[in-house]
């Protein structure tokens, strides 16, 4: 081995063991948050459930099958009693976490590529590219979220046909993900823009120009790195308002019927009259799902925000 | 005041007489330059053309008033491994010259005259896509503030590997270690070679910088005030990194700088500039010890004297003129005391003296020396640059 390729090799295994000690401190600076620390736990419990449910209470099948009678009150055999059909609640709530955390992973996927990219591009090329970008996502900011996903929900499913199957997701459950993003990426593109444009004026910026380094890679070398912390304490908050939105859109029947969800469960407690016949155990299980998700998230965002964000006060 | 200077020092001005074209030793040339360097020369170079030379170089800023005369006819040589300081008070147009040499004037500047030729190419006329061969390559900077000019989320390493990987298209193995080698060069240990700017101090992460600025070996490396942000001890470290460098590698170095004692340790010729011209152009003991140009000798006389009269601190009187409607004559003339009427006319031509010193002030008759027009001998008063 020559003595550049020592070199090198050693430039490698110190890359890798400093990354190691950076992610142990900041593993480190997160234990050290209560808050952070139980939303983290609550997530993960919750993401074994999405990721396996078969484990905990079998296939998809069995969430269809009644194994109990019309609104069995909970009981040693069904744990949170049984719906209208007698199907189990707590297989149809496990079931519908992995759903509902999957529409929500993939809208804040897309909310997040869209809006970083849609703001650091508007943010740096700035000029007339910057107008046109942000005039359109203030039409998207300046619409109600909600409204809008009541209007484009249907009215893309009748274009595409809610039989339609793409990349082995049901057209369906795609619209809800489509929709939850455009209607929630404006926002994140106008908070990483502003970071962007202070970033611009900054001198390390000029000189990357001027030793050499062209827009795309001052972009994505520069300026992407340092509105990394923003970029993931957004997807995180993002997520916790796409589940949201996502039960909110089941519930008012602009969900998946084949595909149960906790909104559709809360949409099908809801039209059977769950709560007028006293079958509280119909809606408290997803409902309270739902909660738990979107305040883990909110919980593990502001952790965070706060351990990433350099001008917060709190990182040592 | 003339003469106390000139007796403290127990030095005299010498005549002013024309330098003998045999008395003067050539400044290497680019053939001799390529001998070594790890890279060819640019193409287009012309092999007995000396280092640098700007001739009459005039970089102007559009306002929506005017044009301002950032800098107004410059003109001066850079031998091979020599040391050039370009002192003078703020807004002269120090830095304006040096950033015209790479190019990177703010979008309203534009050179408007004169010409910047690095071993006999003339950089003026060049587009931004030619500039691009010589950014960095052929001259680099050592920026102010090294804390601002480093990303801070980038590794250090990673960042000095930059324009080797852009400028040279070196992989990314290769430029980390040479980067690892270079910041070993100027001081940083190789296991603090993978730290972020902010683990630094400002003393290292000026260090850094400096090690950017040699990543490519560069023909010209220019400071803008590399150690006004540093305190002393720090920055005598730097001045002494500096000075090994140019003695190992033999840099050659234009240092920006408002501190006349950073000067003074440093450099081999000093250039003051006064609104936007030469004031007085020589080696630095003569300059220093002999002051000719009014302005010089109120600027050498206000720097503070560890030993003299802590109160009296000699200021020079007045500002600077607006450089969008600079005084017709001399620029110094409203502020000088040896004001004369031709002063407020006629702009005074530049005179050489026999020591190297060159001079643009009415004081000195120019009836029987030699006129140095635009500088077009202006490597000749580079070569006897010998500090005593």
């Amino acid at each position: 081995m020559t003595a550049a390729e020592g070199a090198i090799q050693k430039v490698r295994s110190e890359r890798w063991r400093l990354f190691l000690r950076n992610t142990g401190s900041f593993a480190r600076r997160y234990a050290s948050r209560a808050d952070g620390v139980v939303g983290l736990l609550i997530l993960l419990g919750f993401a074994v459930l999405a990721l396996a449910p078969n484990v905990f209470v079998g296939p998809l099948e069995t969430a269809t099958r009644a194994t109990g009678h019309a609104f069995d009150p909970p009981s040693a055999t069904h744990i949170f009693g049984a719906d209208e059909l007698g199907r189990d609640m707590l297989n149809r709530t496990i079931h519908g976490a992995r759903i509902s955390m999957t529409i929500g992973l993939m809208a804040t996927l897309i909310t997040v590529v869209v809006g970083a990219l849609v703001g650091i591009i508007a943010g740096y090329v700035g000029g007339r590219l910057d107008a046109v970008l942000m005039r359109i996502s203030d039409f998207f900011l300046v619409l109600p979220t909600f409204v809008l996903a009541i209007i484009l929900a249907p009215v893309i499913i009748e274009v595409v046909g809610s039989d339609a199957e793409i990349l082995g997701i049901r057209a369906t459950l795609l619209v809800i993900i489509v929709v939850i993003g455009l209607t929630s990426w404006a926002t994140t593109a106008r908070i990483i823009r502003s970071q962007v444009l202070s970033l611009k004026g900054r001198m390390f910026v000029d000189r990357a120009r001027v030793i050499g380094a062209g827009p795309g890679r001052i972009m994505v070398r520069h300026i992407l790195p340092n509105v990394m912390n923003l970029i993931v304490a957004q997807a995180v908050l993002t997520f916790a308002t796409a589940v949201f939105t996502e039960t909110t859109l089941s519930f008012i029947g602009l969900g998946d019927p084949f595909q149960p969800s906790w909104g559709e469960i809360l949409n099908s407690a809801q039209s059977t009259g769950a709560p007028g016949l006293g079958a509280w155990w119909y809606i408290a299980p997803p409902a309270v799902s739902v909660v738990l998700v979107v305040l883990s998230f909110t919980l593990v965002g502001n952790a965070l925000d706060d351990l990433l964000n350099p001008k917060s006060a709190s990182r040592r | 005041m003339t003469e106390r200077i000139g007796e403290q020092a127990g030095q005299e001005i010498p005549d002013t007489v024309a330098i003998p074209a045999d008395a003067t030793v050539a400044p290497a040339t680019a053939a001799e330059i390529r001998g070594r360097r790890q890279w060819p020369l640019p193409k287009l170079a012309v092999p007995d053309a000396p280092l640098l030379e700007v001739r009459d170089l005039k970089t102007y800023f559009k306002l929506r008033d005017g044009w301002v005369k950032a800098v107004d006819g410059v003109s001066f040589g850079l031998a091979d491994g020599e040391a050039l300081g370009l002192a003078g008070e703020s807004a002269c147009g120090k830095t304006t010259t040096a950033l015209s040499l790479m190019q990177l004037l703010p979008s309203n500047g534009r050179i408007r005259g004169g010409s910047v030729e690095l071993f006999g190419i003339d950089l003026v006329p060049k587009s931004e896509v030619a500039m691009q061969r010589y950014r960095w390559r052929e001259i680099s900077m050592v920026f102010q503030g090294a804390m601002n000019a480093l990303n801070p989320v980038i590794r250090v390493r990673d960042q000095i590997a930059e324009p080797l990987r852009y400028r040279l298209g070196q992989p990314e193995a290769t430029s980390t270690a040479r980067a690892v080698e270079l910041l070993d060069m100027v001081g940083i240990p190789r296991r603090r070679s993978g730290a972020y700017p902010h683990e630094l101090s400002g003393g290292m992460r000026q260090r850094a910088m400096i090690a950017m600025a040699l990543a490519c070996d560069p023909a010209i490396v220019i400071g803008d005030e590399p150690t006004t942000a540093l305190d002393v001890m720090v920055q005598a470290q730097i001045l002494e990194l500096l000075e090994r460098l140019r003695r190992e590698l033999g840099l050659s170095l234009i240092l920006i700088t408002h501190d006349l004692s950073v000067l003074a340790e440093t450099c081999d010729r000093v250039l003051v500039m006064y609104a936007g011209r030469v004031a007085e152009e020589g080696p630095v003991s003569r300059v220093f010890t002999a002051p000719r140009h009014p302005y010089t000798r109120k600027l050498v006389g206000s720097f503070p004297d560890l030993r003299g009269d802590r109160r009296q601190l000699a200021v020079i009187p007045g500002q600077p003129p607006d450089l969008l409607t600079p005084p017709p004559g001399c620029r110094f003339a409203p502020r000088c005391e040896f004001a004369m009427p031709v002063c407020t006319e006629v702009v005074p031509p530049e005179v050489r003296f026999s020591d190297g010193v060159r001079v643009a002030c009415h004081l000195f008759p120019t009836s029987d020396v030699e006129t140095v027009s635009t500088g077009a001998s202006a490597p000749a008063s580079a070569a006897p640059a010998a500090p005593a």
